[in-house]
């Protein structure tokens, strides 16, 4: 993966056709966290506003995840412009606010996958030799190889 | 019915607050940030440079507070803002607190 063009409005990336059908694969699985790992408690128990806090912040992020959902299926899986074939792969064209949100889905799945390999810590460094983790496992890997090739190819632009 | 003013009162010494900013009379909340063993050091300092704003040497900072000391204050707000910021931290799934300011 590497950053082909990048302006305010839109960064465009050159994918393999490996990376897309990685990329495609792991947005299918989003969202990966489940719902009670995200109900942190985000105020001290003891606080008179901590139930009417919580209540709102769980219910946005509730919201929030439905709709970045269907957002990521749109963009990714339906929308024909986001992708487009070249010669040597695909191009990936992005907004910034779309950049943001495919960002937040891969660690999304890469959270998800290490919650279901029991949040280990430190991070595995071979793959387990049970296959279902092994799986999460990979897929953990994966989905943190494309978080951060799109985030260093695009930060080495703002760079240049 | 209005009555006049009567000049000869004594000076309220009290201090008048009511045009002060808010954040003057409120201590305000905290937005917290805490550690966790999974998120990538460039990730939560991309998160931050994009929620708050900031530049990127003000964000690796924040990140590494986090990152050493097992939290860090981002900013002091009304209540309201800082629910959103805490808001746009858990979407990108950093674990993120609102504590009352002393």
């Amino acid at each position: 993966m590497r950053l082909l063009h990048a302006d305010a409005d839109r960064l465009t990336f050159h994918l393999s056709a490996a990376e897309r059908a990685l990329l495609l694969e792991l947005v299918e699985r989003y969202p990966s966290v489940p719902p009670a790992h995200l109900r942190q408690r985000a105020v001290a128990a003891d606080d008179p506003e901590a139930a009417e806090v919580q209540r709102l912040l769980d219910e946005a992020l509730a919201e929030q995840r439905a709709s970045t959902r269907q957002q990521i299926r749109q963009l990714l899986l339906s929308n024909p412009n986001t992708f487009q074939r070249r010669s040597d792969g695909w191009a990936l064209h992005l907004r910034p606010e779309e950049f943001e949100t495919l960002l937040q889905v891969l660690n999304d799945v890469r959270i998800g996958s290490w919650i279901a390999l029991g949040c280990p810590d430190p991070l595995p460094d071979r793959l387990p030799s049970d296959l279902e983790r092994a799986r999460h496992a990979a897929t953990m890997e994966v989905a943190g190889w494309l978080e951060m090739s799109l985030l260093l190819e695009a930060r080495r632009d703002a760079a240049s | 019915m209005t009555h006049a003013a009567d000049t000869t009162a004594k000076p309220d010494l009290q201090p008048d607050v009511s045009d002060r900013p808010k954040s003057e009379l409120d201590p305000g909340w905290l937005v917290v940030c805490w550690n966790d063993p999974v998120n990538y050091m460039d990730y939560v300092t991309h998160v931050f440079q994009v929620v708050f704003g900031w530049p990127r040497q003000k964000a690796e900072f924040h990140m590494l507070q986090v990152h050493r000391q097992g939290r860090s204050v981002l900013t002091r707000e009304t209540l309201e803002k800082a629910e959103h910021y805490v808001h746009q931290l858990q979407r990108y799934n950093l674990h993120a607190t609102l504590e009352r300011a002393e």
